[in-house]
């Protein structure tokens, strides 16, 4: 659905994106991931039109972005990391507008919008005036606004920013819902880890390239087969640290509160020998085991002196 | 019903109804228009008293007050009306939506230009019955009252194109509104002064050269360049003002006429200024700009 080859964009002397190539698949929710300045707005940019490219190509159901930007257009919903609202319009005028800016007819939109209302959970708002709404039901306005001419893309620019964590649940089970529709999703986020589950693939993106694509447990698998270990001591926590350090298969150990978190890069043998150690050593363990391998210790770990 | 709703501006039709709803647009027209016919009270007042029937004869001069003061309102309130309108959008942050939908730049373009215009062209046709009541005591053609309306309407289109360009060019709505202003001032008096400058220069070189006006007819460039300034152009309409002398249809015998009547050089003018400003703002406007070659 959406194809990226080669794609550069240089403002100035700096180059943004630098060769990026990507394909996603129809129906796929593709998860970018990067630190700022990394290029994944820009890349969104591009793919909504909104900007040109330096060079290389980029197609959205087929069609070139930069030469068939109105046929790109129908196939796409926008939602950019910030967006503003109009003032004195209400939810439902705010939605009818952009409806309109499509060419949905006026019955079409009476019926649509409070469809749309009830997916991001706001027709209790509809008459309220957008202004007046918070943060985190701009955003699901915004989304809903993205929706009215049921695009099959979403590209979805950092939709979580600056939301509080009880917004971020709402809006992740809206994104679910989508997925669920069948939209192609295309979405950046730095709460990426919290989205894990509905990421068909992932593509971490580092200083204007991709530095690596695939499913979460593709990219936890490049990690060198390293884990990273738990531990949960109820005192003695600088004992075991040493202890830990002096271990030859321990890459890193580092403490969060009561808890020890180790890079081990030994067999499952030889993680059965540590925990003896430490239980020999008379710790006060109350309990051990390998963290799951999320998304932001995986882009941690790629991103580490990539661009640097 | 195709071309209808292809011919629908979402963006004009918006803007229409949020402008047009609020308590304040009210408010202003209501004072405006109090204000209006206060000077015209206050005019006559000061010709005749409140004892004395007022003269007909009089009323050519409030009309010609009146018109002088609407168009001195529209040159002042025009550029700030227009100067904010795409760059307020980029502001706002609602640009870069609005152009990844259906909408085509052209729409958008003109949706935004018009509707910014529409509340002060609502206030202009809203002084409509006070001047049909100066019209009424005689003293002025209805032919003058269409032209002083036409012309107001082109001088609002042409400053209000240039507004729209400027805030397409410049990212800031503050810089986009002084440079508008600026271009205004610097072209209302800039032509005036430029024809005046441009006649003493022509006159002294002629009486150097001992050239009489029955020898050889005074040229027509400093008429040409004082037509395209507003204020001569509205004057015109009262056959008064730097410009009668010289219109082609009463031509003084020596100067050089006019290819046209000063006040349609004043409107085709307005409106090419219009048209290639709007074309302009449509071709910047669009993130991906369209070039030759690209298929």
């Amino acid at each position: 659905m959406i194809q990226i080859e080669n794609l550069r964009k240089q403002y100035g002397k700096m180059e943004a994106l630098k060769g990026l190539s990507l394909e996603i698949g129809k129906g796929q929710v593709f998860g970018f991931v990067g630190p700022n300045g990394a290029g994944k707005s820009t890349t969104m940019l591009i793919l909504a039109t909104l900007l040109e490219p330096t060079s290389g190509k980029a197609y959205v159901g087929g069609f070139d972005v930069v030469k068939q930007p109105r046929e790109v257009r129908k196939l796409i919903g926008y939602m950019p990391d910030f967006f503003g609202v109009y003032d004195n319009v209400t939810a439902d005028e705010y939605l009818d507008f952009y409806a309109s800016n499509y060419d949905i007819p006026a019955a079409e939109r009476r019926e649509i919008i409070p469809k749309l209302l009830e997916l991001v959970s706001l027709s209790h708002k509809r008459d309220a005036y957008v202004d007046s709404l918070s943060r985190g039901m701009k955003q699901r306005l915004g989304l809903a606004r993205s929706l009215v001419h049921n695009p099959e893309v979403l590209i979805l620019d950092e939709p979580a920013s600056g939301l509080d964590p009880r917004a971020r649940i709402e809006l992740r089970e809206i994104l679910k819902e989508l997925r669920e529709m069948g939209k192609t999703i295309l979405i950046s986020s730095h709460i990426l880890p919290e989205l894990a589950e509905m990421c068909d693939v992932i593509g971490v993106i580092e200083g204007g390239e991709m530095v690596a694509t695939g499913s979460v447990e593709e990219i936890n698998a490049r990690m060198q087969g390293q884990k990273l270990l738990k531990l949960r001591l109820l005192d003695r926590w600088d004992e075991a640290a040493r202890l830990l350090r002096q271990m030859p298969l321990l890459t890193s150990v580092t403490r969060e509160g009561n808890t020890l978190v180790a890079g081990f890069t030994g067999t499952d043998d030889e993680q059965v020998e540590l925990l003896q150690r430490l239980v020999e050593a008379g710790l006060p363990l109350a309990s051990f085991g390998e963290a799951e391998g999320n998304l932001e210790e995986i882009f941690l770990e790629i991103t580490k002196g990539v661009g640097s | 019903m195709n071309l209808v709703r292809q011919m629908r501006n979402p963006v004009l039709l918006n803007e229409l109804k949020v402008r047009m709803r609020s308590n304040r647009s009210a408010l202003i027209i209501s004072l405006y228009l109090l204000v209006l016919g206060g000077i015209a009270f206050a005019f006559i007042y000061l010709r005749t008293g409140w004892n004395q029937r007022f003269d007909p004869n009089g009323t050519r001069d409030i009309f010609l007050f009146l018109s002088v003061l609407q168009l001195a309102m529209i040159c002042m309130f025009t550029p700030g009306l227009t100067s904010g309108v795409i760059s307020g959008e980029r502001e706002r942050q609602t640009l870069s939506v609005l152009l990844t939908t259906n909408l085509t730049a052209t729409k958008l373009i003109i949706g935004k230009w018009l509707s910014s215009l529409s509340f002060m062209t609502y206030l202009v046709l809203a002084s409509l019955p006070l001047y049909a009541v100066v019209v009424l005591f005689g003293g002025v053609s209805p032919l003058q009252l269409i032209e002083v309306f036409a012309l107001y309407l082109i001088t609002m289109l042409g400053i209000g194109s240039v507004g729209v360009l400027s805030s397409t060019i410049f990212k800031r709505t503050g810089v986009s509104t002084v440079v508008t202003y600026a271009l205004l001032f610097a072209y209302t008096a800039g032509t005036f002064m430029a024809a005046e400058f441009i006649r003493m220069v022509i006159e002294r070189q002629r009486s150097l050269a001992g050239i009489t006006a029955a020898a050889q007819p005074f040229p027509m460039w400093p008429d040409l360049l004082m037509s395209l300034n507003p204020l001569a152009a509205i004057l015109r309409v009262f056959e008064v003002g730097p410009l009668p002398q010289t219109v082609s249809r009463t031509p003084a015998g020596n100067v050089v006429p006019l290819p046209m009547d000063p006040y349609w050089i004043y409107f085709a003018f307005f409106a090419v200024l219009a048209a290639v400003a709007i074309i302009l703002a449509i071709y910047l406007i669009k993130p991906v700009r369209p070039r030759l070659g690209r298929r």
